[in-house]
């Protein structure tokens, strides 16, 4: 049995009387690639934010590499260092240029010095395939350029779990290939990743395990080729004919 | 972010020198009272045109305070300002022509006499009005809190004559003169004066015996104060100081003079130019104040803003409640009530004086910092919430997120909203005019009070506003753009 990495139990979030998350209870092994799936509105998103504690859950508990998020006394900016986040709308500091994105927090947090920073910053750069970009700003990015630098901006911390919230849906058809292709090298380097997309390819391709969610539940989990090729519930089965025939 | 800064600590340690240098030098063997008087109530008080205050009550108070060893510091707050001053303890005394009335003792201490007056009616020379019954349907000008309000409103069912109430003398003469009241009631003393001295106004009724003009004191206090008053005065009368001081101002020679005087200053001063050559040295100060109130209300407001609006955007309930709070107190308060409030309000509630500069200052700093803290408040939420989750995803605590991330971008959306600000607390200081503080536009309702050329010192003072106003955008727009870059 693989280390656990990541356990949720029982997690229940409502925001006022609509409840989001209905009882959850989900684990991610080290090194391990889940990729959640599922209708908009199921809770996939909200479950990937729960796991930083961007949302604070209402009930129920997340705890990973032992440290209890959900508990108050735990002290979250120190947790969340070891955590990174990758957002759907890419959210790059418009007030820096993308070398400063990337350098702001280990500089910040005392990590690294300035120019161990800077070297740092360049390699992500390179490893992202946007090292000319360093002293770009952000407004004259594409939409595939930004994510890749919003990554290389998470993984600056050097953190061992990443999290993905539909990093490709912003994005036009033909930038979403790049972002995929980063996201699918960092696989490989046996980075944790818990995913939430809708790039069925990439989950088949590239998923350890594949989590399908409908109204704040988890209703079938498994491999890509089980829960693709086989999928034993019967909102799995509408909701992968329609995503799979369009 | 350190450019600005260092900008504004220059500005403020130049004024800190300039008001240093300014502090003036006080003798601490004598002791100093403060005294209020009215801005014009000639021959009783009225700036000279060296913008001194002269008149009767003047040349008494500083006689007395010769004669007697204390310091009488005069304040010219016009009437009204006066005694709600006095009866707030903002003051020591009030000298300027009271008449000594029942109503009034209930609140100050009067002196022996010191000038017997009545109430007269005058009217524009040329017109019909010939005594109290042609009064009948028509308007009546007075002046706020004066005796001749008290008696014409007395009189008013009887005569069947509206009121109107002026804050000070030369807007009720004008406002007879322009024809809109057809009469004005004033004390006999001053009215005599004034048709005298050239005033172009006809007294049509004998004085009515309505008593005499005393210094007041509020009531129980300042009793060392008034005991000085009352013996300087007797002394005055004996050595024949006193008759004198009346024969200067209501002999025939004083005021035949007078009149030849504002004949000739009339003349030379028709002009823009006359007029600004006339009355350079106040104006000059009148905008030095002005500037320094705007300068320091600016700097105190900015902070005062920043802090509450920032409070505004803490995770804290309690935080958040108490930045909206104040903000919607503060800009929900008209400036004037506040100035008031502040000024004469709080005063007579703690018993201890708040100076018209400082509460001007706070004023503003209330007013205009609730103002800025809103559009504070509103610029970092105007900042994408995507920008603060991805700063505290990375691991960055509340307060450096905010200021690495969010401030830089919400301060450039808030500029144009400074600059705005900036401007809106230049204007606001004419506000405390209110209050006696002696800036621009106080300056120029003194120097129309003494000359009447009330359209051309109005145009003057506005241009003067606008010349500010645009230094203070350029300024402004030069620190923009070194942010922007």
């Amino acid at each position: 049995m693989k280390n656990t990495k990541v356990k949720v139990t029982n997690l229940k979030k409502n925001f006022g009387s609509n409840h989001v998350l209905k009882g959850i209870d989900f684990e991610v092994a080290q090194n391990e690639v889940v990729v959640l799936i599922g209708p908009s509105g199921s809770g996939k998103s909200t479950l990937l934010r729960c796991l930083n504690r961007l949302e604070d859950p209402t009930s129920g508990s997340v705890v990973i590499d032992g440290n209890d998020i959900s508990d108050s006394k735990t002290n979250i900016d120190q947790a969340r260092e070891n955590i990174g986040m990758v957002f759907q709308h890419f959210n790059l500091f418009n007030n820096l240029t993308v070398g400063q994105n990337v350098e702001l927090a280990p500089v910040e947090l005392g990590k690294l010095s300035k120019s161990e920073a800077v070297t740092m910053a360049k390699k992500l750069l390179d490893t992202v395939g946007l090292d000319d970009k360093y002293d770009a700003m952000p407004q004259s990015l594409s939409g595939g350029q930004k994510q890749r630098v919003a990554i290389a901006r998470a993984l600056a911390m050097n953190p061992d779990i990443m999290l993905f919230d539909e990093p490709t849906s912003a994005l036009d058809p033909e930038m979403v290939g790049d972002v995929l292709e980063v996201m699918k090298d960092l696989a490989k380097k046996g980075m944790t990743m818990v995913v939430v997309t809708h790039e069925m390819g990439f989950a088949k391709e590239v998923a350890d395990r594949v989590v399908f969610m409908a109204d704040g539940k988890v209703m079938e989990e498994g491999k890509p080729e089980e829960v693709f090729g086989n999928p034993q519930n019967e909102r799995t089965k509408t909701f992968l004919q329609k995503v799979i025939n369009v | 972010m350190k450019k600005i800064i260092a900008l504004m600590s220059c500005v403020f340690g130049l004024f800190v020198f300039v008001n240093i240098y300014h502090e003036p030098q006080v003798n601490a063997a004598e002791k100093t009272y403060t005294i209020g008087t009215d801005v014009t109530f000639p021959p009783f008080v009225y700036a000279n045109s060296d913008n001194k205050y002269v008149g009767i009550d003047m040349d008494l108070i500083r006689a007395i305070a010769k004669k007697e060893g204390f310091k009488a510091e005069i304040k010219p707050l016009g009437f009204n300002a006066a005694v709600q001053s006095l009866s707030s303890g903002q003051i020591d005394g009030v000298i300027a022509g009271m008449t000594i009335t029942d109503e009034r003792r209930q609140k100050f201490d009067f002196s022996t006499p010191y000038y017997k007056s009545g109430i007269v009616m005058a009217v524009a020379p040329k017109g019909d009005i010939k005594g109290l019954k042609d009064l009948k349907g028509k308007r009546v000008a007075v002046k706020t809190g004066t005796a001749g309000a008290t008696y014409a409103n007395s009189i008013k069912d009887r005569y069947g004559f509206k009121t109107v109430t002026f804050d000070d003398s030369d807007n009720v003469y004008n406002d007879v003169k322009n024809g809109n009241s057809a009469a004005c009631f004033d004390d006999s003393a001053v009215l005599n004066y004034g048709v005298k001295t050239g005033l172009g106004l006809k007294i049509v009724t004998k004085p009515t015996d309505i008593g005499s003009y005393g210094f007041a004191v509020e009531k129980g206090k300042n009793k060392e104060l008034m005991s000085k008053f009352n013996s300087g005065l007797k002394k005055l009368k004996a050595n024949g100081e006193y008759a004198k001081i009346i024969e200067k101002y209501t002999g025939e020679s004083a005021t035949a003079a007078q009149k030849k005087n504002s004949t000739q200053a009339n003349a030379e001063g028709h002009t823009f130019f006359g007029l600004i050559k006339q009355n350079r040295d106040s104006i000059i100060d009148g905008i030095f104040e002005t500037i320094k109130l705007t300068v320091v209300s600016i700097i105190c407001a900015t902070i005062f803003g920043v802090l509450i609006g920032l409070l505004g955007v803490l995770p804290s309930k309690l935080a958040r409640g108490t930045s909206t709070t104040i903000i919607y107190i503060f800009r929900g308060l008209p400036l004037l009530v506040l100035a008031l409030f502040i000024y004469n309000g709080v005063p007579s509630l703690t018993g201890s004086k708040v100076p018209a500069f400082v509460a001007g200052i706070i004023t503003l700093t209330l007013n205009e910092g609730a103002y800025t803290a809103a559009f504070v408040k509103g610029g970092i939420q105007a900042v994408d919430t995507g920008q603060m989750e991805a700063a505290r995803s990375l691991g960055l605590p509340f307060g450096k997120s905010m200021r690495k991330v969010i401030l830089p971008q919400g301060i450039k959306i808030m500029i144009p909203s400074f600059i705005n600000q900036f401007i809106i607390t230049l204007k606001d200081t004419s506000i405390l005019s209110i209050i006696g503080i002696l800036e621009l536009t106080q300056t120029g309702k003194i120097i129309i009070a003494r000359n009447l050329e009330g359209f051309k010192i109005w145009t003057i003072i506005a241009l003067i506003y606008l010349i500010i106003i645009t230094v203070l955008t350029l300024l402004s727009k030069w620190v923009e753009r070194r942010i922007n870059d």
